[in-house]
């Protein structure tokens, strides 16, 4: 088991089986390809995705239909092919926070690019939704 | 860059599998055809662009994450 020592979370022990690998990396992040997935806290909607590559990066990801129920619902048949692999294996899809500093309350989910992992392979990939009509600064509603 | 020179109704193939036809030219405005495999995304740039700057900005996130928490939890899930 590898250690590394992150920004946010200190030293972490990375367990290889656990780690999640996206072939092309992240939009934007092409060479940070390989992650791991914390739990924020017990009962929290987040999660965190840690680069293992990069210490000092991470993203807050949140379960997409928790924000918007009907999620995914209506795409279509070629946006939907995006989200399976040629084996139709289980996936699971998390969509990153965006939480501006200082700003809590204006916090959005991307739900035009969500991220898709496979759960056997834990190989994962973004997707662009673009004709779905999801904005990738959906805001996080407040009750 | 690569820069050719093509009329409407001419395409240029990219790869083995990817053609890009010239569909009609209005005006300042070109209509480009597409034929891609099914795994390739195929975007506009300014779309590409908005999720690549949008992921910069989510890797910017305080270390704070309690208020948003809280506020979630009041979330009626619309």
């Amino acid at each position: 088991m590898n250690k590394i020592i992150t920004t946010r979370f200190g030293e972490l022990e990375i367990d290889e089986t656990k780690s999640i690998h996206f072939r092309d990396g992240l939009l934007g992040f092409p060479d940070k390809k390989n992650f791991i997935i914390l739990d924020h806290k017990p009962g929290s909607p987040f999660l965190w995705l840690q680069s293992i590559d990069a210490p000092d990066l991470a993203f807050v990801m949140t379960n997409p239909f928790l924000t918007k129920s009907d999620y995914l619902k209506d795409i279509s048949p070629e946006e939907e092919a995006f989200l399976k692999n040629e084996n139709d294996d289980e996936v699971i899809i998390f969509s990153l926070v965006t939480i501006p500093r200082g700003e809590v309350e204006k916090a959005t989910v991307n739900l035009m690019g969500p991220i898709v992992i496979e759960s056997k392979s834990r190989n994962a990939k973004q997707v662009i939704l673009a004709n779905s009509g999801y904005s990738h600064r959906h805001p996080i509603t407040f009750g | 860059m690569l820069v050719l020179t093509r009329k409407a109704e001419e395409s240029i193939t990219i790869g083995n599998n990817i053609t890009v036809s010239v569909l009609e030219i209005r005006g300042n405005h070109v209509r480009l055809g597409i034929k891609a495999p099914k795994d390739i995304p195929v975007n506009r740039t300014e779309v590409f662009e908005s999720i690549i700057m949008e992921n910069i900005r989510a890797s910017e996130t305080p270390m704070d994450l309690e208020n948003l928490s809280e506020s979630l939890k009041t979330n009626d899930g619309k």
